[in-house]
């Protein structure tokens, strides 16, 4: 599993496509979590889903940072925010290889 | 020697300071909580850390605002985490609701940081990134986050080590 992390609109899709070619894609991932939280999932439901279906095959996860703001008023979005976070170390825990991408440029940072 | 972890929302930033605390050989370890337990969410976050640090051996000292006070209790050979600096500076700056200057608040606190930083071994502070949703805010909200903004930059011009927490990853950028 390869995860590749940074704010909205920094080429991280590109930068996924140019190196590592041929595999799974999950893009938008923050929006994978957000639509189970809508439907009623648990932290743990969604973090097992997400690897039993990484489970086989070449898969590379692409993530919006969603945390870098203040703090929302909402709670509902607060809770998504942290779930998101969360679930991400998570899954960089398990992770081959992690890349963060800035300005299209990729570091690997695990 | 000071610290300086610096993330994201849920980045994993609090584990890392725990496991830099941890890693150090000092007699007496402290955490120094400044989060206020003042509704049903507080007090489940404050919950959730405190079983995330149970068993590691810190001495918690809870202080919401004004830290410098807490320096007659530390020790000799101590080394102390400090988490974190946007709940204290938003003790320190809506004291009754009301927001103080944000310069007199950015300073007092750097200033406390920085006795505090003399008093132990070890300093490992934690702080937020909340800069970076690209939103307006009211005008209180963005005064809080020019003097959050302001006391990181300052206390990171000392600092020994400064890292950036990204999904649970160390990224030394000092």
């Amino acid at each position: 599993m390869i995860l590749i992390v940074g704010g909205s609109y920094q080429g991280k899709t590109k930068f996924a496509r140019d190196n590592f070619g041929q595999a799974n894609y999950l893009n938008q991932f923050h929006l994978f979590v957000k639509k189970r939280m809508e439907e009623g999932m648990t932290e743990e439901e969604i973090l097992g889903q997400i690897f039993e279906m990484c489970s086989e095959g070449k898969w590379v996860i692409i993530a919006d940072e969603i945390g870098s703001g203040v703090v929302p008023a909402n709670a509902w979005d607060r809770q998504l925010r942290e779930w998101t976070g969360r679930i991400l170390i998570e899954i960089a825990r398990e992770a081959e290889e992690v890349y963060r991408v800035v300005c299209g440029i990729g570091r690997r940072i695990k | 020697m000071i610290t300086f972890i610096y993330g994201s929302s849920s980045s994993g930033k609090s584990a890392y300071g725990e496991e830099r605390i941890q890693g150090l050989n000092h007699e007496n370890k402290y955490y120094l909580a400044t989060m206020e337990a003042y509704d049903k969410e507080s007090i489940k976050r404050i919950e959730r850390h405190r079983l995330l640090r149970k068993d590691k051996g810190f001495e918690t000292i809870e202080c919401p605002r004004n830290i410098r006070e807490i320096i007659p209790e530390i020790k000799e050979d101590s080394c102390l985490l400090l988490e974190c600096l946007s709940n204290l500076l938003a003790n320190e700056m809506f004291v009754d609701d009301k927001p103080g200057d944000y310069l007199l608040c950015a300073n007092k606190i750097v200033e406390d940081i920085l006795s505090l930083a003399s008093r132990v071994e070890d300093l490992v502070i934690v702080s937020n990134n909340i800069f970076e949703d690209g939103l307006r805010y009211e005008k209180p909200t963005q005064d809080y986050m020019r003097a959050l903004g302001l006391i990181n930059s300052r206390i990171c011009q000392d600092a020994d080590e400064v890292y950036e927490v990204v999904v649970g990853i160390p990224v030394r950028i000092k």
